[in-house]
Protein backbone atom coordinates (compact mmCIF):
# COMPACT_ATOMS: atom_id res chain seq x y z
CA UNK A 1 0.00 0.00 0.00
CA UNK A 2 2.84 2.13 1.05
CA UNK A 3 4.48 1.64 -2.92
CA UNK A 4 1.12 2.40 -3.84
CA UNK A 5 0.55 5.70 -2.09
CA UNK A 6 3.95 7.53 -2.98
CA UNK A 7 3.85 6.18 -6.70
CA UNK A 8 0.35 7.50 -7.26
CA UNK A 9 1.39 10.72 -5.58
CA UNK A 10 4.46 11.03 -7.64
CA UNK A 11 2.56 10.63 -10.46
CA UNK A 12 -0.26 13.09 -10.35
CA UNK A 13 1.87 15.92 -9.05
CA UNK A 14 3.69 15.27 -12.38
CA UNK A 15 0.60 14.67 -14.56
CA UNK A 16 -1.04 17.74 -12.93
CA UNK A 17 2.32 19.24 -13.53
CA UNK A 18 2.00 18.33 -17.32
CA UNK A 19 -1.02 19.20 -17.50
CA UNK A 20 -0.58 22.91 -16.74
CA UNK A 21 1.94 23.14 -19.30
CA UNK A 22 1.33 26.38 -22.18
CA UNK A 23 1.51 22.80 -24.72
CA UNK A 24 -0.88 20.19 -22.94
CA UNK A 25 -3.28 23.48 -22.45
CA UNK A 26 -2.98 24.37 -26.27
CA UNK A 27 -3.17 21.02 -27.79
CA UNK A 28 -5.49 18.78 -25.17
CA UNK A 29 -7.63 20.53 -22.63
CA UNK A 30 -8.22 23.40 -24.52
CA UNK A 31 -9.70 21.03 -27.37
CA UNK A 32 -10.91 18.98 -24.53
CA UNK A 33 -12.98 21.31 -22.94
CA UNK A 34 -14.43 22.79 -26.26
CA UNK A 35 -15.73 19.34 -27.28
CA UNK A 36 -17.29 19.04 -23.85
CA UNK A 37 -19.29 22.13 -24.32
CA UNK A 38 -20.27 21.00 -27.67
CA UNK A 39 -21.09 17.40 -26.76
CA UNK A 40 -23.27 19.18 -24.06
CA UNK A 41 -25.21 21.09 -25.94
CA UNK A 42 -25.75 18.72 -28.27
CA UNK A 43 -27.63 16.60 -26.04
CA UNK A 44 -29.44 19.48 -23.89
CA UNK A 45 -30.42 20.05 -27.80
CA UNK A 46 -32.24 16.87 -27.58
CA UNK A 47 -35.00 18.45 -25.25
CA UNK A 48 -34.00 21.95 -25.35
CA UNK A 49 -33.41 23.88 -28.55
CA UNK A 50 -32.38 27.31 -27.35
CA UNK A 51 -29.09 26.59 -26.40
CA UNK A 52 -25.84 27.46 -27.85
CA UNK A 53 -22.26 26.40 -27.72
CA UNK A 54 -19.36 28.74 -28.39
CA UNK A 55 -15.75 27.29 -27.55
CA UNK A 56 -15.89 26.46 -23.79
CA UNK A 57 -19.29 28.11 -23.37
CA UNK A 58 -22.89 27.04 -23.12
CA UNK A 59 -25.50 29.65 -23.67
CA UNK A 60 -29.27 29.86 -23.56
CA UNK A 61 -30.52 32.27 -26.26
CA UNK A 62 -34.12 32.35 -24.72
CA UNK A 63 -32.66 34.24 -21.45
CA UNK A 64 -28.77 34.98 -21.93
CA UNK A 65 -27.75 32.87 -18.97
CA UNK A 66 -24.44 31.01 -19.90
CA UNK A 67 -21.91 29.09 -17.97
CA UNK A 68 -17.88 28.51 -19.04
CA UNK A 69 -16.47 25.19 -18.41
CA UNK A 70 -12.99 26.37 -17.06
CA UNK A 71 -9.99 23.85 -15.00
CA UNK A 72 -12.42 22.18 -13.04
CA UNK A 73 -15.11 21.22 -14.37
CA UNK A 74 -13.99 19.64 -17.48
CA UNK A 75 -13.17 16.60 -15.77
CA UNK A 76 -9.44 16.48 -16.56
CA UNK A 77 -8.22 16.66 -13.39
CA UNK A 78 -10.40 13.70 -12.25
CA UNK A 79 -9.14 11.98 -15.26
CA UNK A 80 -5.34 12.43 -14.14
CA UNK A 81 -6.68 11.24 -10.37
CA UNK A 82 -7.97 7.76 -11.73
CA UNK A 83 -5.06 7.79 -14.49
CA UNK A 84 -2.27 7.65 -11.37
CA UNK A 85 -4.66 5.40 -9.34
CA UNK A 86 -5.05 2.97 -12.10
CA UNK A 87 -1.39 3.14 -12.99
CA UNK A 88 0.23 3.49 -9.52
CA UNK A 89 -1.67 -0.18 -8.44
CA UNK A 90 0.10 -3.57 -9.16
CA UNK A 91 -1.93 -4.93 -12.02
CA UNK A 92 -1.55 -6.40 -15.40
CA UNK A 93 -0.91 -3.76 -18.55
CA UNK A 94 -4.11 -5.05 -19.95
CA UNK A 95 -6.42 -4.42 -16.80
CA UNK A 96 -4.73 -1.09 -16.67
CA UNK A 97 -5.81 -0.18 -19.76
CA UNK A 98 -9.04 -2.01 -20.00
CA UNK A 99 -9.82 -0.03 -16.70
CA UNK A 100 -8.82 3.30 -18.03
CA UNK A 101 -10.56 3.20 -21.23
CA UNK A 102 -13.88 1.83 -19.71
CA UNK A 103 -13.07 4.05 -16.30
CA UNK A 104 -12.54 7.67 -18.41
CA UNK A 105 -15.71 6.76 -19.96
CA UNK A 106 -17.64 6.50 -16.92
CA UNK A 107 -15.71 9.83 -15.51
CA UNK A 108 -16.63 11.78 -18.44
CA UNK A 109 -20.36 10.66 -18.73
CA UNK A 110 -20.78 11.42 -15.30
CA UNK A 111 -19.00 14.82 -15.97
CA UNK A 112 -21.34 16.07 -18.45
CA UNK A 113 -24.31 15.30 -16.25
CA UNK A 114 -22.25 17.98 -13.85
CA UNK A 115 -21.83 20.24 -16.74
CA UNK A 116 -25.89 19.93 -18.18
CA UNK A 117 -27.27 20.24 -14.93
CA UNK A 118 -25.23 23.30 -13.50
CA UNK A 119 -26.47 25.21 -16.44
CA UNK A 120 -30.12 24.43 -15.69
CA UNK A 121 -29.59 25.03 -11.69
CA UNK A 122 -27.35 28.56 -12.96
CA UNK A 123 -31.14 29.69 -14.45
CA UNK A 124 -33.09 28.47 -11.75
CA UNK A 125 -31.35 29.25 -8.72
CA UNK A 126 -27.70 31.05 -8.42
CA UNK A 127 -27.18 29.96 -4.45
CA UNK A 128 -28.37 26.29 -5.50
CA UNK A 129 -26.12 26.35 -8.78
CA UNK A 130 -23.07 27.87 -6.30
CA UNK A 131 -23.39 25.02 -4.09
CA UNK A 132 -23.19 22.69 -6.19
CA UNK A 133 -20.58 23.43 -8.69
CA UNK A 134 -18.47 24.79 -5.77
CA UNK A 135 -19.32 21.57 -3.04
CA UNK A 136 -21.32 18.87 -4.03
CA UNK A 137 -21.03 17.74 -7.80
CA UNK A 138 -16.90 18.31 -6.74
CA UNK A 139 -17.64 15.63 -3.96
CA UNK A 140 -19.72 13.69 -6.43
CA UNK A 141 -16.84 13.16 -9.40
CA UNK A 142 -14.04 12.01 -7.15
CA UNK A 143 -17.04 9.90 -5.64
CA UNK A 144 -17.04 8.30 -9.06
CA UNK A 145 -13.66 7.87 -9.95
CA UNK A 146 -12.78 6.26 -6.39
CA UNK A 147 -15.91 3.66 -7.33
CA UNK A 148 -14.46 3.30 -10.70
CA UNK A 149 -11.10 2.50 -8.94
CA UNK A 150 -12.94 0.24 -6.41
CA UNK A 151 -14.76 -1.77 -9.16
CA UNK A 152 -11.41 -2.22 -11.26
CA UNK A 153 -9.13 -3.04 -8.26
CA UNK A 154 -11.83 -5.72 -7.40
CA UNK A 155 -11.26 -7.45 -10.63
CA UNK A 156 -7.82 -7.15 -11.51
CA UNK A 157 -5.71 -10.37 -10.37
CA UNK A 158 -3.87 -9.89 -7.10
CA UNK A 159 0.03 -9.21 -7.80
CA UNK A 160 2.68 -8.32 -5.38
CA UNK A 161 4.49 -5.01 -5.02
CA UNK A 162 7.34 -6.95 -6.97
CA UNK A 163 4.90 -7.34 -9.61
CA UNK A 164 5.00 -11.47 -8.98
CA UNK A 165 1.30 -12.82 -9.77
CA UNK A 166 0.43 -15.01 -5.98
CA UNK A 167 1.05 -18.78 -7.10
CA UNK A 168 3.15 -18.22 -9.76
CA UNK A 169 5.93 -20.68 -10.60
CA UNK A 170 9.13 -20.29 -8.14
CA UNK A 171 11.45 -19.92 -10.84
CA UNK A 172 9.22 -16.80 -12.06
CA UNK A 173 9.09 -15.47 -8.40
CA UNK A 174 13.23 -16.11 -8.06
CA UNK A 175 13.43 -14.08 -11.24
CA UNK B 1 -28.53 5.00 7.49
CA UNK B 2 -29.06 1.76 9.22
CA UNK B 3 -27.76 -2.18 8.75
CA UNK B 4 -31.50 -2.57 8.66
CA UNK B 5 -31.72 -1.32 5.37
CA UNK B 6 -30.03 -3.77 3.49
CA UNK B 7 -30.63 -6.65 5.80
CA UNK B 8 -31.36 -10.22 3.67
CA UNK B 9 -35.24 -11.56 3.40
CA UNK B 10 -35.84 -15.00 4.60
CA UNK B 11 -36.00 -16.42 1.00
CA UNK B 12 -31.86 -15.04 1.19
CA UNK B 13 -32.73 -12.06 -1.35
CA UNK B 14 -32.25 -8.65 -0.25
CA UNK B 15 -35.29 -6.12 -0.61
CA UNK B 16 -33.45 -4.57 -3.32
CA UNK B 17 -31.77 -7.29 -4.97
CA UNK B 18 -29.18 -4.17 -6.90
CA UNK B 19 -28.18 -3.87 -3.16
CA UNK B 20 -26.46 -7.17 -2.91
CA UNK B 21 -23.36 -6.18 -3.45
CA UNK B 22 -21.30 -4.64 -0.92
CA UNK B 23 -19.95 -2.50 -3.30
CA UNK B 24 -22.88 -1.32 -4.43
CA UNK B 25 -24.35 -0.87 -0.98
CA UNK B 26 -21.43 1.40 0.08
CA UNK B 27 -22.30 3.37 -2.64
CA UNK B 28 -25.86 3.34 -1.76
CA UNK B 29 -24.85 4.76 1.60
CA UNK B 30 -22.37 7.24 0.41
CA UNK B 31 -24.94 9.00 -1.70
CA UNK B 32 -27.57 8.81 1.19
CA UNK B 33 -24.83 10.08 3.60
CA UNK B 34 -23.69 13.45 1.00
CA UNK B 35 -26.43 16.03 2.05
CA UNK B 36 -26.17 15.06 5.46
CA UNK B 37 -22.88 15.52 6.16
CA UNK B 38 -22.64 18.42 4.06
CA UNK B 39 -25.62 20.14 5.98
CA UNK B 40 -23.92 19.77 9.38
CA UNK B 41 -20.43 20.52 7.64
CA UNK B 42 -22.27 23.90 6.84
CA UNK B 43 -24.23 24.69 9.75
CA UNK B 44 -20.70 23.77 12.13
CA UNK B 45 -18.53 25.08 9.75
CA UNK B 46 -17.28 27.81 11.41
CA UNK B 47 -16.75 25.55 14.55
CA UNK B 48 -14.73 23.00 12.25
CA UNK B 49 -13.03 25.48 10.22
CA UNK B 50 -11.86 27.51 13.44
CA UNK B 51 -8.76 25.16 12.90
CA UNK B 52 -7.72 26.09 9.65
CA UNK B 53 -8.06 29.85 10.58
CA UNK B 54 -5.56 29.49 13.17
CA UNK B 55 -2.94 27.68 11.23
CA UNK B 56 -3.47 30.35 8.52
CA UNK B 57 -2.52 33.09 11.24
CA UNK B 58 -0.22 31.29 12.35
CA UNK B 59 1.65 30.56 8.61
CA UNK B 60 0.60 33.82 7.44
CA UNK B 61 2.38 35.42 10.64
CA UNK B 62 5.67 33.72 10.54
CA UNK B 63 5.98 32.87 6.49
CA UNK B 64 4.49 36.34 5.24
CA UNK B 65 4.48 38.63 8.23
CA UNK B 66 5.51 41.28 6.14
CA UNK B 67 2.43 40.54 3.20
CA UNK B 68 -0.07 40.22 6.18
CA UNK B 69 -0.77 43.29 8.56
CA UNK B 70 -3.86 41.10 9.72
CA UNK B 71 -6.52 38.56 9.01
CA UNK B 72 -10.13 39.08 10.07
CA UNK B 73 -12.26 36.14 10.01
CA UNK B 74 -15.72 36.65 8.73
CA UNK B 75 -18.04 33.42 8.96
CA UNK B 76 -16.27 30.88 6.51
CA UNK B 77 -14.74 33.87 4.78
CA UNK B 78 -11.01 35.22 6.23
CA UNK B 79 -10.05 38.73 4.90
CA UNK B 80 -6.28 38.94 4.42
CA UNK B 81 -5.46 42.70 5.81
CA UNK B 82 -2.34 43.61 3.81
CA UNK B 83 0.81 45.92 4.01
CA UNK B 84 0.30 46.68 -0.06
CA UNK B 85 -0.91 49.56 -0.68
CA UNK B 86 -3.38 50.27 -3.99
CA UNK B 87 -1.32 51.75 -6.42
CA UNK B 88 0.81 55.07 -6.62
CA UNK B 89 -0.90 58.28 -6.03
CA UNK B 90 -3.11 56.78 -3.93
CA UNK B 91 -2.94 58.39 -0.55
CA UNK B 92 -4.53 55.80 1.77
CA UNK B 93 -5.48 52.86 1.99
CA UNK B 94 -4.28 48.87 2.18
CA UNK B 95 -5.58 45.85 -0.23
CA UNK B 96 -7.20 43.03 1.48
CA UNK B 97 -8.07 39.42 -0.44
CA UNK B 98 -10.73 37.71 0.93
CA UNK B 99 -11.08 33.48 0.79
CA UNK B 100 -13.89 31.46 1.27
CA UNK B 101 -12.54 28.88 3.03
CA UNK B 102 -15.59 26.53 2.11
CA UNK B 103 -13.91 25.88 -1.29
CA UNK B 104 -11.18 24.29 0.18
CA UNK B 105 -12.81 21.89 2.87
CA UNK B 106 -15.66 20.30 0.77
CA UNK B 107 -13.37 17.43 1.70
CA UNK B 108 -14.55 17.20 5.56
CA UNK B 109 -18.13 15.95 4.74
CA UNK B 110 -17.07 13.82 1.90
CA UNK B 111 -14.76 11.86 4.02
CA UNK B 112 -17.56 11.81 6.40
CA UNK B 113 -20.01 10.21 4.02
CA UNK B 114 -17.34 7.68 2.69
CA UNK B 115 -16.28 6.51 6.32
CA UNK B 116 -20.07 6.21 8.03
CA UNK B 117 -20.82 4.69 4.72
CA UNK B 118 -18.16 1.99 5.41
CA UNK B 119 -19.57 1.18 8.76
CA UNK B 120 -16.46 0.06 10.14
CA UNK B 121 -15.66 0.23 14.18
CA UNK B 122 -14.27 3.16 15.30
CA UNK B 123 -15.71 5.41 12.56
CA UNK B 124 -15.73 8.21 15.17
CA UNK B 125 -11.65 7.74 15.52
CA UNK B 126 -11.32 7.66 12.09
CA UNK B 127 -13.37 10.91 11.71
CA UNK B 128 -11.37 12.64 14.28
CA UNK B 129 -8.28 11.16 12.35
CA UNK B 130 -9.45 12.41 9.15
CA UNK B 131 -10.55 16.11 10.17
CA UNK B 132 -7.10 16.56 11.49
CA UNK B 133 -5.36 15.73 8.18
CA UNK B 134 -7.90 17.56 6.30
CA UNK B 135 -7.28 20.58 8.67
CA UNK B 136 -3.82 21.57 7.21
CA UNK B 137 -4.50 20.58 3.64
CA UNK B 138 -7.68 23.43 3.96
CA UNK B 139 -5.20 25.77 5.24
CA UNK B 140 -2.89 25.02 1.94
CA UNK B 141 -5.73 26.02 -0.44
CA UNK B 142 -6.31 29.38 1.51
CA UNK B 143 -3.18 30.18 1.80
CA UNK B 144 -2.65 29.55 -1.90
CA UNK B 145 -5.30 31.05 -2.55
CA UNK B 146 -4.48 34.77 -0.93
CA UNK B 147 -0.90 34.45 -2.28
CA UNK B 148 -2.32 34.10 -6.14
CA UNK B 149 -4.62 36.92 -5.24
CA UNK B 150 -1.81 39.17 -4.35
CA UNK B 151 1.16 37.96 -6.57
CA UNK B 152 -0.61 36.68 -9.58
CA UNK B 153 -4.34 38.14 -9.59
CA UNK B 154 -3.99 41.53 -8.73
CA UNK B 155 -3.04 44.66 -11.04
CA UNK B 156 0.92 44.83 -11.77
CA UNK B 157 1.10 47.89 -9.78
CA UNK B 158 0.04 45.73 -6.46
CA UNK B 159 1.61 42.56 -7.69
CA UNK B 160 5.43 44.20 -8.19
CA UNK B 161 5.19 45.28 -4.43
CA UNK B 162 5.23 41.48 -3.26
CA UNK B 163 8.89 41.10 -4.50
CA UNK B 164 8.39 37.89 -5.74
CA UNK B 165 10.34 36.71 -8.43
CA UNK B 166 9.52 34.90 -11.50
CA UNK B 167 10.00 31.22 -10.17
CA UNK B 168 8.33 32.10 -6.79
CA UNK B 169 5.18 33.59 -9.08
CA UNK B 170 5.25 30.09 -11.03
CA UNK B 171 5.30 27.84 -7.44
CA UNK B 172 2.83 30.02 -6.48
CA UNK B 173 0.45 29.42 -9.12
CA UNK B 174 0.95 25.79 -8.99
CA UNK B 175 0.27 25.55 -5.02
CA UNK B 176 -2.88 27.22 -6.02
CA UNK B 177 -4.19 25.26 -9.18
CA UNK B 178 -2.83 21.83 -6.85
CA UNK B 179 -4.71 23.04 -3.83
CA UNK B 180 -7.98 24.39 -5.67
CA UNK B 181 -7.69 21.48 -8.34
CA UNK B 182 -6.22 18.10 -6.65
CA UNK B 183 -6.40 18.46 -2.79
CA UNK B 184 -9.67 19.34 -1.97
CA UNK B 185 -11.36 15.77 -3.67
CA UNK B 186 -8.06 13.83 -3.43
CA UNK B 187 -7.12 14.15 0.00
CA UNK B 188 -10.43 12.67 1.41
CA UNK B 189 -10.06 9.74 -1.01
CA UNK B 190 -7.00 8.71 -0.59
CA UNK B 191 -6.93 9.38 3.42
CA UNK B 192 -10.28 7.12 3.00
CA UNK B 193 -8.33 4.22 1.15
CA UNK B 194 -5.45 4.20 3.65
CA UNK B 195 -8.01 3.74 6.75
CA UNK B 196 -10.01 1.47 5.41
CA UNK B 197 -7.79 -0.73 4.17
CA UNK B 198 -9.66 -4.01 5.88
CA UNK B 199 -12.69 -2.86 4.43
CA UNK B 200 -11.02 -2.80 0.76
CA UNK B 201 -9.78 -6.20 1.40
CA UNK B 202 -13.04 -7.53 1.94
CA UNK B 203 -14.36 -5.64 -1.04
CA UNK B 204 -11.12 -7.27 -3.18
CA UNK B 205 -12.06 -10.96 -1.70
CA UNK B 206 -15.70 -10.66 -2.30
CA UNK B 207 -14.74 -9.65 -5.91
CA UNK B 208 -12.26 -11.82 -6.83
CA UNK B 209 -14.02 -15.04 -5.19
Amino acid sequence: MLRFFILFVVLLAVLFGLELTPWAQDWFVVPWTTALAHLSTSIVTLFDGSVVSAGKIMRSTTNGFAVSIEAGCNGVEATLVLLAAMLAFPAPWKHKFLGLVIGIVAVQLLNILRVISLFYLGQWNYDVFEWAHLYVWQALIMLDVLVVWLIWVRRVPRIDDAGIPPGAPPALAAG
Amino acid sequence: MSEGDFREQPSGRTALPFLKSPLTRFVAAAVAWLPVTFGAWYLLAPILLWPVRLLVQLVARFGFGDLVRGIDPGGSTLSFITTLKPGEGVAAGVVSVDVNMLVYAFGMPFFAALTLAAREGRWWRTLALGYAVIVPFVAWGVLADFLKGIAIAAPPAIASQTNFTQWQRELIAFAYQFGSLILPAVVPAVLWVLLHRAFLERLRARGSG
